[in-house]
């Protein structure tokens, strides 16, 4: 066999040689005449190719006459053109959604024509428009089904990817794989990715165990065969500023609302004169500032007939709204792609990437955060005292003990991280033979951080941040992975019709590291200057640990079989197997086995439908598959002494061992079943394109990490925990539904508009735990009862509390209610009206009940397009329909700050029936109940931007390609009725995997950072 | 150079073939660093280390001794607001439902120290050592005082032997009636009586003394007048224990694990803890709830103004009675004499709990309300001669001894023989219960002593006789029993 593929190279080699042939040189130009660099030019008949240059121009030497030039582009609809003169021009049409572009599909890829799975791409073109400085803001309404939200408005903070709603409790995040590893998209430069595919049914079951959140695949870009070097230069500067100030009351009106608030406690008046207070400190104002934000990149790519390259780096610095310095970020990415023909049928690709990631951070959305302080801290006290001093806020009953001066908050937080990563892949391609294919790669992550805390020694008066003893806390973390994947294809058409692929591939997959933290206290000097533990050289009390360890190692074999068939390119058919063994379960449940089918039918290759004027394509999809979820906590399903067992001898702490968590030999794998049935079709010369899809997931033998057990069992111990279970069912199903028009008006203007919306009908099929719920989160101070809940038919997340009737307005309505005096406090006019939800004539804890949840019923996202001569325009926008969220920011103590919305308050019999009395006497209105609970639908114009490109002729003068100059705003507006800062905070608390956040518990807004609105010029430079 | 290459690849194309088959060994691994908890017990320090693990426990009984005493008529809940701490709130007023966070902490958490204990039970045959039986005895003495709480709390609970409790256990083994779990709390403390060493090996381990006089109190919570009598004489007769002389040295910082501590509980203030796992502080967080709220002035830390006494306790103490001033503060005396400050919390009364406020001096690490170092003295010896004058006058056994124990407390308290006592018979009876009354306010006992001696009811306003004596069953551990477990009565 070997002999003969030398003797293919041989024979190519000399045809090369004594053909009869002439030189061919052309241009590409794109729809509007510009001329297109980049294209890949391949004479059909044998390996020869090459790339435009910069002003769209190639040579080919030695061409026959006709003989068959293929090309193609990115976007662009492939064309095969002629070879019947030296000189040849070509136009390509700029069809965005071609349906000969090649989806990448995982371990394999298939025309889009031909894909059977509900697949999503998302290509450069899309994020050099959005110019998003995080990848995962590109697929921010711009993909149906998938939704994105961020953890945090603050510079660099982590960003959520959920596909097709939210079916765990747990880490409910899309997988990411970048060149087939495993990998993080925060940590990539945008501008490197050539393509992102969003695999959202049964399609991601190659995936297996990975795949039940779905996949998300990244493709970086690569230098181009026979390419000149080609520079590619972005840069940026905006400025940032907050999307929100929230209405909160003044000086005068605060000082009037706690004199009425007392009075009706029956207490002396605070603020027996108000006049001269005017309006006060407006503590939004001092905290929030404009800050710069500057991204710069560049790329330099090309390549010889056998070798490409791109290089590239980037810079990205980010300062917060808050705090500027304070809550500031930095990435920095250098990447190397290299691929060499080693010979004819073997290549080698390989592709590097370092980043360095750089983020200091505030104390941001929780209680006692920076802006809940801001929110709560009363603007009658001044920002500094006499003495220049930030000034203390009163330590008091009435302002509780967590509410500090936002600014001498800022002034005295020190932290530092920093994350240096390696990460790529080596890729090994050898064509055996026409049909056989065979690649092996192996790809990494290997990431080393260091972080650093300084607790300074400080007073606020007595208040929970009063630090006594100054302190460093550093930490030092290591993590790595592999992916090494072995993959064969065989590719055949039999009889003329029947295509056949068949792919199988080993995937093995380790992930490993350990983390070491330790503390030193007495600082010298108080000061970050000094913050470190080589000179903090103070420990804790004796017995005391001051340093801390950890390690893990979990690991995947999985094989993986996939047979594609097509009947003519009109019967589509697609199989996958996949075998999964993990670490993370048990020795008796370890392996998983995941099936899948995928079938269509492209109806207008039938000839009925072939080459009508009107319809351009039509197919239709359906898909069934089980998928796998392994994303829980290693070691789970073992008992080990990781529990925290510390107890005093002796007058000194003294250390032993306990149990960790209870384990569950039992556990096994989570399935997801998902069902997809769809549609695509193209109308009107291809330019309506639309995609419809109905789909079913359910979510069987959910993975529920810490569920409520029985207390007997010991897992309320220190350092103990329930255990996961195989425990629930959540189902998730709905419509999607995405729609495109392009059109090209005149050889000036063209334009493209597009819609997609998603319903999603999230339900808990069940929870098995005979209470039939778990519970999570948190709301107010003090109050033990949970306000989230997973509960059996229920969206996950719920909000569970009491469910208000209006205000009493006299004391004859409290007389004929229930009596409320079970929840703690006596009721009078003016307070709140609970429901009786059980009927049992007594208002109690028992009258909770569903009242709303954080789950968006529908999400949209519409984005523009236009062209005009030089001058091109985009709007892209994204809403979300049906989420509530609970309003947890206000302190509710008698002397702190409150939203404006109290001025409309009962204050006498028919003032109002929505806001209750203020009062200094004890209530029960601060109980978690519906009248915390808003709608938090939106709609968000993310993001505008007009661009102006150079003349072709004058670029060309200049020796440029490409100039295009923009500007844009990100963030523009945000319709909503929420109070809050950020309608789209959703964060929740962080799961026992200590990365993902759990959906029990989300959507509690404590002081939501908000998302910058950022005013962007910049330049695209390419030559 | 070609056929050199294709070897290259074929040679990856092999090894690819050879690492596929390495298959499925490849996912079989130990974890990294960690010890499996099955197979542990293999030396005398795993059995030391996971004995520390046991008492670790004895520190989340600090919600036991607060609610304990809110729920008493000593106290009021107190707290920012009516709706802060709704749990503790409820207890003071007597509303509790099965739905009640702390109450259900109070099971979780003795059920852990019951877990913790019984895990060391569980192996006790593993391996061999000498000293063994005093780790085991104190392991049985632990498991006695966590299921007495737990009796006492909520009466019939599910035992299991010398076995921890599995998951689905709560579906199968039935609530024991009280009388099964007193007898199984009295084979434990016998067995500790009988191993443990007088002098404890480190301070704060349980010593033989601790586990008589706990013997004792659970022969007393059974109106076993003899055993109790008997038992509590050892403690007394010993001789290792007597009166501090002055009663206010007792709950300082220097007063700890005093000649007059049978057993206590020990705290530090030398780690941090957090709101998100009360039970893991090290530190006594009933302290941090007891503080004056937003106090600033000398001797006290501030806190969260919980545990209030009321005017009632605060005025039934005789004139010249010296643990008045010791047991309560008067807030506003205190502060126009020392020029401090203070805020008024929900249901503020001008009193707070002395002898478990938060002092000045601790090291006040994060968070500094849950961390304070005070421990809880859980038997004194003052407890062990009350009971056994009650042990002795309700026997009928001798009521002259009763009085000399009665007397030996009251001396001390009032500093004269002036206010002996004389009575004898059920007059005695009240003289030793009230006695009971102002010697241990404040320290989370008085609950307890007014429902096992009836008189609950008439003390404790909202007070149920026939459901109140003890507290439900936290509603999830009846769901999860599945209908194995009854819920207390009337709740």
């Amino acid at each position: 066999m070997k002999s003969r593929l030398l003797l293919t190279v041989l024979m190519l080699f000399t045809s090369y040689a004594f053909s009869q042939s002439f030189d061919v040189s052309g241009t590409v130009l794109d729809g509007s005449g510009l001329s297109l660099p980049g294209v890949n030019v391949k004479v059909k008949s044998s390996s020869q190719s090459t790339t435009t240059d910069f002003d769209g121009s190639f040579k080919l030497s030695g061409v026959p006459k006709g003989t068959v030039i293929v090309l193609s582009y990115i976007g662009y609809k492939t064309q095969e053109v002629v070879v019947s003169g030296t000189k040849i021009t070509v136009k390509m049409s700029d069809d965005a959604r071609s349906l000969d572009e090649v989806v990448v599909l995982g371990y394999s890829s298939r025309k889009k024509r031909d894909v059977t799975g509900a697949v999503t791409v998302v290509s450069s073109k899309t994020i050099e428009d959005l110019h998003p400085l995080k990848v995962e803001q590109a697929l921010q309404g711009t993909v149906a089904g998938v939704s994105v939200t961020a953890q945090s408005g603050s510079p660099g903070a982590a960003m959520n990817i959920n596909i097709r709603g939210i079916a765990t409790n747990g880490n409910n995040a899309a997988t990411v794989f970048i060149d087939g590893y495993q990998g993080d998209l925060s940590i990539l430069n945008p501008t490197d990715i050539e393509s992102i595919t969003v695999l959202k049914d049964a399609q991601a079951a190659v995936y297996g165990v990975l795949g039940a959140n779905g996949i998300v695949l990244v493709t970086t870009k690569t230098g181009k065969k026979n390419s000149k070097t080609k520079v590619s230069f972005n840069s940026s500067i905006g400025t940032q500023e907050t999307s929100k100030k929230m209405s909160v009351l003044n000086a005068t009106e605060y000082a009037l609302l706690l004199n009425e608030s007392y009075a009706n406690g029956g207490q002396a008046l605070p603020y027996p004169n108000v006049s001269g207070l005017g309006k006060g400190t407006d503590w939004q104002k001092e905290i929030f500032n404009p800050a710069p934000v500057i991204n710069n990149d560049i790329a330099i790519s090309g390549g010889s007939d056998k070798i490409t390259y791109l290089l590239s780096g980037s810079d990205l610095s980010q300062q917060g709204i808050i705090g500027g310095p304070k809550s500031d970020f930095k990435r920095n990415t250098a990447r190397l792609s290299l691929g060499a023909d080693l010979a004819s049928n073997m290549k080698l690709q390989t592709n590097i990437i370092y980043t360095y990631l750089d983020r200091d951070s505030l104390n941001e959305n929780g209680l006692g955060s920076v802006l809940f302080n801001a929110i709560n801290t009363p603007s009658t006290l001044p920002v500094r005292d006499q003495n220049g001093n930030y000034t203390l806020v009163p330590s008091s009953p009435g302002y509780g003990v967590e509410i500090i001066n936002p600014l001498a908050q800022i002034e005295n937080t020190y932290n530092d991280y920093k994350l240096r990563k390696l990460n790529g892949n080596v890729s090994f391609i050898y064509d055996i033979t026409k049909e056989f294919k065979f690649t092996s790669r192996i790809g990494f992550n290997t990431g080393n951080s260091i972080s650093r805390n300084f607790s300074k020694q400080i007073s606020y008066g007595g208040k929970v941040f009063d630090i006594t003893r100054s302190s460093v806390n550093q930490n030092t973390v290591n993590d790595n992975d592999y992916t090494l994947d072995l993959i064969a294809e065989y590719k055949k058409t039999l009889f003329g019709n029947h295509n056949i692929k068949a792919v199988l591939v080993s995937t093995v997959y380790k992930t490993w590291g350990s983390g070491l933290g330790a503390t030193g206290y007495d600082v010298p000097n108080n000061s970050w200057k000094y913050a470190d533990i080589s000179l903090a050289k103070g420990t804790s009390p004796a017995g005391g640990r001051d340093v801390s360890s950890y390690s893990y190692d979990d690991r995947r074999v999985s094989y993986v079989g996939m047979l594609e068939y097509d009947f003519k390119g009109k019967y589509l058919l697609n199989a996958i197997f996949r075998r999964d063994a993990s670490t993370k379960f048990g020795p008796e449940n370890r392996v998983g086995y995941f099936p899948s089918i995928t079938a269509g039918w492209v109806v207008s290759e039938e000839s009925f439908l072939k080459d009508n004027s009107i319809l351009n394509f039509l197919k239709f999809r359906v898909s069934y598959g089980v998928l796998g979820n392994d994303q829980i906590r290693s070691n789970a399903y073992t008992g080990l002494l990781n529990g925290e067992a510390t107890y005093v001898y002796n007058g000194a702490l003294i250390n032993g061992t306990a149990i960790g968590g209870l384990p569950n030999p039992k556990l096994q794998w989570e399935e997801a079943k998902k069902f997809d049935v769809g549609v695509d079709f193209r109308l009107l010369n291809n330019k309506l394109d639309i995609t419809a899809d109905y789909f079913i997931d359910t979510r069987d033998k959910l993975l529920i990490p810490k569920i409520p057990v029985s207390g007997i069992t010991g897992v309320y111990a220190p350092g103990a925990s329930s255990p996961t279970m195989n425990a629930g069912s959540v189902r998730n199903k709905g419509f999607e539904f995405a729609i495109n028009y392009k059109d090209k008006i005149s050889d000036n203007f063209n334009f493209n508009i597009g819609y997609n919306i998603t319903t999603i009908d999230n339900e808990v099929l069940e929870v098995a735990n005979s209470t039939g719920y778990t519970e999570a989160g948190g709301f107010g101070v003090g109050q033990p009862l949970l306000p989230s809940r997973m509960e059996k038919g229920k969206p996950i997340g719920s909000f569970y509390g009491y469910k208000t009737d209006g205000i009493f307005q006299n004391q004859a309505e409290i007389a004929a209610h229930p009596s409320q005096a079970a929840l703690g406090a006596a009721t009078a006019p003016g307070d709140i009206r609970f429901k009786d939800i059980n009927g049992d004539g007594v208002i109690d804890s028992k009258d909770r009940t569903n009242i709303g949840d954080p789950i968006a019923n529908v999400i949209m996202g519409l984005n523009l397009t236009l062209n005009y001569k030089n001058l091109d325009f985009l709007a892209y926008a994204y809403a979300s329909i049906g989420n509530d969220m609970v309003r947890n920011y206000e302190r509710t103590l008698t002397d702190v700050n409150r939203s404006n919305y109290v001025l409309g308050r009962w204050t006498g019999e028919g003032t109002s029936n929505t806001v209750p009395r203020v009062t200094t006497g004890a209530t029960n209105n601060n109980l978690f109940s519906d009248y915390y609970v808003e709608d938090a639908s939106f709609l968000r114009i993310q993001n505008v931007q007009l661009g102006y490109t150079l003349n072709k002729t004058f670029s060309d003068k200049i020796g440029i390609s490409k100039l295009r100059l923009y500007v844009g705003v990100n963030n523009l507006y945000t319709f909503t009725k929420y109070r809050g800062f950020d309608p789209a905070a959703i964060t929740g608390p962080q799961n026992d995997d200590n990365v993902s956040q759990s959906s029990v518990g989300s959507g509690i807004d404590n002081g939501f950072y908000p998302t910058p609105r950022i005013y962007t010029m910049g330049l695209n430079l390419n030559f | 150079m070609k056929k050199y290459i294709l070897n290259i690849g074929l040679g990856i194309v092999l090894l690819g073939a050879l690492s596929v088959s390495c298959s499925d060994n490849f996912v079989e691994r130990e974890p990294v660093y960690s010890i499996d908890s099955e197979n542990y017990f293999n030396s005398e320090s795993d059995y030391y280390n996971a004995l520390i693990g046991a008492y670790d426990l004895l520190q989340s009984s600090y919600v036991n001794v607060l609610l304990g005493e809110i729920a008493s008529d000593n106290t009021l809940a107190g707290g920012e607001s009516a709706s802060d701490v709704v749990g503790f709130q409820q207890v003071d007023e007597m509303t509790h439902t099965s739905v009640n966070s702390n109450i259900k902490d109070v099971w979780n958490w003795m059920f852990a120290g019951v877990n913790r204990a019984s895990y060391i039970l569980e192996f006790k045959d593993k391996t061999d050592f000498a000293g063994k039986n005093q780790i085991l005895a104190e392991a049985h003495f632990l498991r006695a005082y966590y299921h007495f709480e737990l009796v006492k709390w909520f009466g019939a609970i599910p035992l299991n032997g010398d076995k921890r409790f599995k998951l689905d256990d709560e579906k199968k083994i039935p609530r024991s009636p009280v009388k099964e779990v007193y007898a199984s709390i009295e084979a434990d403390l016998l067995y500790a009586v009988d191993n443990l060493s007088p002098d404890a090996p480190q301070t704060g381990r349980a010593t033989k003394g601790a586990a008589q006089a706990l013997l004792g109190k659970v022969y007393l919570y059974q109106d076993k007048f003899i055993d109790a009598s008997k038992v509590l004489d050892k403690v007394i007769e010993s001789g290792k224990y007597s009166l501090i002389a002055d009663y206010s040295a007792i709950f300082e910082n220097a007063g700890e694990n005093g000649k007059e501590s049978v057993f206590e509980v020990q705290y530090s203030d030398a780690e941090g803890a957090a709101f998100t796992c009360l039970q893991c502080s090290e530190g006594n967080v009933a302290v941090g709830f007891n503080g004056i709220r937003n106090y600033v002035g000398p001797v006290f830390d501030s806190g969260y103004s919980f545990n209030v006494p009321t005017p009632k306790i605060a005025n039934a103490f005789e004139v010249g009675d010296k643990r008045k001033d010791v047991s309560i503060l008067d807030i506003v005396a205190w502060a126009a004499a020392n020029n401090a400050t203070y805020g008024t919390g929900y249901k503020h009364t001008g009193y707070f709990n002395k002898k478990y406020l938060p002092r000045q001096g601790d090291s006040n690490i994060g968070d500094q309300n849950l961390t304070n170092p005070n421990n809880y003295r859980a038997i004194r010896y003052a407890d062990v001669l009350l009971m056994a004058a009650e042990a002795y006058n309700r026997g009928g056994l001798d009521d002259a001894k009763a009085r000399t124990y009665l007397n030996e407390v009251r001396r001390r308290a009032f500093g004269d023989t002036n206010h002996d006592i004389s009575a004898s018979g059920p007059a005695l009876t009240d003289f030793i219960w009230a006695e009971r009354r102002f010697e241990f306010v404040g320290e989370g006992i008085r609950f307890f002593d007014l429902v096992r001696t009836g008189k609950a009811a008439q003390e404790i306003v909202g007070f149920k006789a026939g459901k109140n004596e003890i507290f439900p069953v936290p509603i999830e551990e009846i769901q999860f029993a599945n209908g194995n477990w009854q819920q207390n009565p009337q709740y």
